[in-house]
């Protein structure tokens, strides 16, 4: 008998918990074999994606090696592929990689609407190099379709910079990110570009717990997020220190923008007018590290 | 006398310091480097220099290095860490000035950067009470407490004050002038155009 973690049908920041809370029960089995079910899976984004290898990582150091069950969407499976899912996958799950090959191979149009593909964060020069890439392919997608100008596209590159240096900077473990365009449709009506950032480190909690929990009434996840994100809190005394989070919510801020961060068991972020789900949540399952997501819309012309 | 500016170019400081080829001053580690090569730079200056840091073809500078290639270096030639030296900035792009401005206000710092034009701008925070000082410095280019006193119409010690709290943040040259008439006095120079 196996153990299965059932995906569902959208894998996305709002669905990345259902899949933490089968962990446990995983968990409890322990020396059954696992497997991740991604047959009924019909979207999936960044978030889902890189979701997806940070559970692959957190069962492969508890000792399961779990067997993906890949989507039936041939859509799904391509857009996997495109982000360079398998290819960091390949440690995490027994990967049969001809089989993941579409019979016709699809080329990576330039006309994409991924900004970058899944790449894994374990030092400074990955930061130099994505920041790199992105500055490059920034006319794509950022210029056409975000309508962004020169400043606009420094500042976008200057938030993906910082929220991604906090990986080897505070995590104390690897980590990913990844990002994608989208047209929202219903809810804005406008182009917007999504960002994931996320590691399995000490999170936010145990980075500034040294220096905060000792004064705090009640030491927690949220308060630890709530410090980071809106209080520019450091584990280091230098005024200087904790600015690059804070920096980067200004800059959501002022675009309108949606930013979201998980760390332990609780959730919190900033909402925009535009996007009224539930925020602050501090009763999650608790899940290692840090996973960051972040929405910017298409700028008025 | 003053000394003759130095200029350094931080794109040659990250290709001789970094080994990923990056012409980004992004991350904190980033950051220490490079102010740690600026830092060896500086030391081997003669007392009195002013040192032009010049930021052309360096593309984008994040919060995190800008606190160290910017707040920290000027913090530390606040309190002559260095010397007797002096910093420009030059070469840089609005959003890095921008960041630059955030990185300074957080440790209520200042300095110069200078436009490809000649002008200048400040960046991050200087109490106003100084602010017309210094703009009558650099346009003067020279300025004595007895001129500032007469063209402001305060005190003469009030006029020191300003010029001297302007130099203790770097922001101007002090230099020891001998007097046509024998005796010393203080001019305060200009960052720019001293060579």
């Amino acid at each position: 008998m196996e153990n299965r973690i059932y995906c569902p049908r959208t894998m996305d920041e709002a669905t990345f918990e259902s899949l933490v809370n089968q962990l446990e029960r995983i968990e409890k089995d322990f020396g059954k074999p696992v497997i991740i079910d991604l047959s009924e899976v019909q979207f999936i984004d960044p978030y889902g994606i890189l979701g997806l290898l940070e559970i692959g990582w957190y069962l492969f150091q508890d000792g399961f090696y779990p067997s993906l069950i890949l989507p039936r969407s041939e859509e799904v499976f391509k857009y996997m592929e495109r982000l360079d899912f398998f290819k960091n996958a390949s440690e995490l799950f027994p990967l049969n990689l001809d089989c993941t090959r579409a019979e016709e191979p699809f080329f990576r149009s330039s006309h994409s609407d991924v900004l970058l593909e899944t790449r894994i964060i374990e030092g400074t020069d990955d930061v130099h190099s994505l920041v790199e890439e992105v500055r490059q392919r920034a006319e794509t997608i950022l210029t056409t379709h975000l309508k962004y100008d020169a400043n606009a596209i420094d500042s976008f590159v200057v938030a993906l910079s910082e929220v991604c240096q906090n990986i080897p900077e505070h995590s104390e473990d690897i980590g990913y990110v990844g990002i994608q365009k989208y047209y929202y449709g219903k809810k804005l009506g406008k182009n917007i570009v999504k960002i994931a950032v996320m590691d399995l480190g000490i999170g936010i909690k145990k980075s500034l717990g040294p220096k905060y929990a000792p004064s705090a009434k009640n030491w927690s996840d949220l308060e630890a997020i709530t410090l980071a994100l809106f209080k520019g809190a450091s584990r280091f005394d230098d005024p200087g220190r904790g600015q690059g989070l804070t920096q980067v919510r200004k800059l959501v801020e002022r675009w309108e923008g949606k930013l979201t961060i998980r760390s332990g068991t609780s959730r919190t972020g900033l909402a925009p007018s535009w996007d009224t789900s539930l925020l602050k949540i501090s009763s999650l399952k608790n899940f290692p590290g840090t996973q960051i997501s972040i929405i910017l819309p298409e700028k008025l012309s | 006398m003053r000394k003759k500016n130095k200029i350094y170019r931080i794109v040659d400081l990250m290709d001789k310091n970094l080994n990923n080829g990056s012409k980004n001053l992004v991350t904190r580690e980033t950051g220490r480097i490079i102010r740690e090569a600026i830092e060896t730079k500086i030391l081997k200056e003669q007392e009195g220099s002013t040192i032009i840091l010049d930021f052309s073809g360096i593309g984008i500078i994040d919060f995190s290095c800008a606190d160290e290639v910017a707040a920290k270096l000027i913090a530390r030639l606040n309190i002559k860490e260095y010397g007797d030296k002096y910093l420009l900035f030059s070469g840089l792009t609005s959003s890095q000035e921008e960041n630059i401005t955030a990185s300074l206000e957080k440790k209520r710092l200042s300095l110069l950067s200078l436009k490809q034009d000649g002008t200048w701008k400040l960046l991050g925070i200087l109490n106003p009470y100084l602010q017309d000082t210094l703009e009558l410095v650099m346009e003067r280019k020279l300025l004595t407490a007895r001129e500032l006193a007469d063209l402001a119409g305060v005190e003469i010690n009030s006029a020191s004050t300003k010029l001297l709290n302007l130099n203790k943040l770097r922001l101007v040259v002090r230099v020891r002038a001998v007097l046509p008439k024998g005796g010393r006095q203080f001019v305060y120079e200009s960052l720019i155009d001293s060579s």
